[in-house]
């Protein structure tokens, strides 16, 4: 637990300045996506993606994180969901069309990476011993969050892939009790919940095999699965 | 405790069942079928090994043989071929653990290439495990397939309305 | 003796659709012939079918007329359903039973071959389900459980995904099965069962439809499509095996 703060604090203190860099980047690139949408600012925002990625994969994990066990997993994890956004933008396969339905929810995940470093000061933790908004976390919910903004046809696997780290994020505060973590798992679940039932589930009374309400029923009941453990965490996080 | 120990094993065999069996497309009606078959077989299986003491192959083709009876019974039910209803619940008791150390081994044998000791007992960790893997398989494939074999009648005018097929004769030839 | 040449004709043209469809879609290679030679005969010919592992020889005969229909056709590659397997057998007794028309069996196989597939999402939930219960049952607990439930769910649909992009489907299962280990593995980091899950992860992508067509095959006497499809299980499961040994590489220093 202790090698997990160090770390955090190494690469806080190294590198505040690229990291404010990156997110000063992230702010102008988004809102060119969202104010001008076009194929230039589209490109301009997977490249974003691929390059943020990297970062996460070489810089935090390859460089910073190296005393953690496992760190290698992790590096290649990162690259390979880096790897998954080069393919998107070399064959388009997000088309990042606004979609106005879930822009409330989307917004507050936009939102979200600064928050990170709010909740830590509010647990009482001082920089550069805290968590910061170029970190995994945060960048998966910025990345959710963007996807959620623009969810018709999004790229599930990179979700896919997301969501598999909410649940290892949520594993970790259980086990560990980093609270951050929390949040991320929190708002993941209803982002898949959307993506999947969009993508997937047909509105009308089409003939489907299931049909949609039996669709629908198992999407809802692993959702709500998935829901009751995050509850059960909170308990948990608590009483410790 | 024991009941309850055969009854989960047999629950989580019929979810694999029915989740390996949707990859290949069954007719909604086989599901109910898949995940009985799968139940039924993996908990044969299960007891065997535990309480009879038996080896995973002969547990394996013991269960298999139920499977594919079971299946014969099942697809006369719900008009679907054997295969349809028996491959689902086979996929349950493929050996994965076995076929893993059998990976891993062959890995390890190739990384520990200069030193003799390591050397010899990843090669045998390997031969052991794919000696386990290739017999469960081949009796899981055997095993369930007999049926159709011993009642050739039945199994290939198992999709055949009731209404058209003549008297239910065993060993019967086409 | 014009009505009679057309008539082959348009029984040939069935005939050859209905047996390549159900080879391409995983039915045993003795089924196959059964419920061709069984619609031939329903209709009047002798049908006399040779089938290799891409495509089928196909003569009809007319007992009468002694006319002849002679065909080769491809088999093509498509997903395996079992659905059609067992909706097409019927249609071949069907046939049989109450001697259909050429027109109203082909109604029928268009029917049955236009009818909605199992939904991807319905199957990508099931096979995360079924290869976290799969992980249960080879004693991994419920973290690694729902470890592999999740990895699954980012290996299974990456596989529909290429398959749905036309990649080579031994390269589709490297990677599927790469990114579904590497995901599993990320249970090192937990003090769990995270031997079983990388072991599990990887099991959905388990080819058992032609590993048990090739058996069925090769005891009948088929042994040529037999060892075809066995081959073609055999590579599959040494690209998993591939995949999974990326993985191992990584990792395989905390396993020992």
């Amino acid at each position: 637990m202790e090698i997990f703060w160090q770390t955090i604090a190494a690469y806080n203190s190294a590198t505040w300045i690229w990291q404010a860099v990156i997110i000063l980047a992230g702010i102008a690139a988004t809102a060119a996506l969202v104010l001008r949408p076009n194929p230039a600012t589209k490109i301009i925002m997977k490249l974003y993606m691929v390059i943020l990625y990297l970062w996460i994969a070489i810089v935090y994990y390859g460089i910073w994180c190296a005393p953690r066990n496992y760190s290698n997993i992790m590096i290649i994890m990162w690259s390979v969901m880096a790897l998954a956004w080069v393919w998107d933008a070399a064959n388009g396969q997000t088309p990042f069309e606004k979609d106005k339905r879930y822009s409330v929810l989307a917004y507050i995940m936009l939102f979200m990476p600064f928050v990170y470093p709010m909740l830590s000061i509010a647990r009482g933790m001082t920089f550069p011993t805290m968590t910061s908004p170029v970190m995994p976390c945060s960048v998966v919910t910025f990345t959710i969050g963007l996807l959620l903004l623009h969810s018709r046809k999004a790229n599930l696997f990179i979700v896919l892939l997301l969501c598999h780290w909410a649940f290892i994020g949520l594993s970790k505060t259980y086990l560990y009790g980093i609270p951050e973590d929390f949040l991320m798992a929190a708002i993941s679940i209803p982002a898949v919940y959307i993506f999947l039932k969009d993508r997937f589930i047909p509105s009308a009374k089409e003939n489907t095999k299931p049909s949609p309400a039996i669709l629908k029923g198992l999407l809802m009941t692993v959702s709500l699965c998935m829901g009751a453990i995050l509850i059960y965490t909170i308990f948990r996080i608590t009483e410790m | 405790m024991i009941a309850i120990d055969i009854l989960q094993d047999a629950f989580f065999a019929a979810i694999a069942g029915i989740g390996f069996g949707a990859i290949s497309d069954p007719p909604l009606r086989a599901f109910r079928y898949i995940a009985l078959l799968a139940a039924a077989g993996h908990a044969t299986r299960y007891c065997l090994m535990t309480f009879l003491g038996v080896d995973i192959a002969t547990g394996s083709l013991a269960a298999s043989l139920l499977i594919g009876m079971l299946s014969l019974w099942a697809g006369r039910r719900s008009r679907c071929p054997m295969t349809v209803l028996y491959i689902p619940a086979l996929l349950p008791m493929v050996p994965g653990r076995f076929a893993y150390n059998m990976v891993f081994s062959q890995l390890m044998f190739l990384q520990s290439m200069d030193n003799p000791a390591e050397r010899t007992m990843y090669m045998d960790m390997f031969f052991s495990n794919t000696m386990v893997t290739c017999s469960v398989i081949f009796m899981l494939a055997v095993g369930a397939t007999l049926p159709m074999f011993i009642f050739p009648k039945q199994a290939y005018t198992i999709t055949r309305d009731n209404k058209y097929r003549s008297s239910w004769k065993f060993f019967g030839k086409r | 003796m014009e009505q009679n040449n057309k008539s082959i004709l348009e029984a040939g043209k069935f005939i050859e659709e209905y047996s390549s469809h159900m080879m391409g879609c995983g039915v045993h290679t003795s089924r196959v012939i059964r419920s061709s030679k069984r619609i031939g005969e329903a209709l009047g010919y002798n049908v006399r079918i040779s089938v290799f592992q891409k495509s089928i020889i196909l003569a009809l005969h007319d007992k009468e007329s002694g006319e002849s229909y002679n065909e080769v056709i491809d088999i093509p590659a498509l997903p395996i359903s079992f659905e059609h397997n067992s909706a097409l057998s019927a249609l071949s007794w069907e046939a049989y039973d109450k001697h259909l028309t050429v027109a109203e069996l082909r109604e029928r196989y268009e029917k049955i071959i236009s009818s909605p597939k199992m939904n991807p999402l319905f199957v990508l939930l099931m096979v995360g389900l079924a290869n976290a219960s799969f992980c249960r049952l080879f004693g991994g607990d419920w973290l690694s459980m729902g470890i592999v439930f999740f990895s699954t769910l980012a290996g299974f649909y990456l596989k529909q995904q290429m398959t749905a992009d036309k990649i080579n489907h031994f390269i589709t299962f490297i990677t599927s099965s790469f990114v579904a280990s590497l995901c599993a593995s990320m249970s090192l980091i937990f003090d769990t069962t995270s031997e079983i899950a990388l072991a599990t992860s990887v099991l959905f992508l388990v080819p058992g439809v032609p590993l048990i067509n090739g058996v069925i095959d090769v005891i009948e006497g088929h042994i040529l499509s037999g060892f075809s499809r066995l081959v073609h299980a055999a590579l599959l499961i040494v690209c998993i095996a591939t995949g999974l040994s990326f993985t191992l590489m990584l990792v395989k220093n905390s396993l020992l």
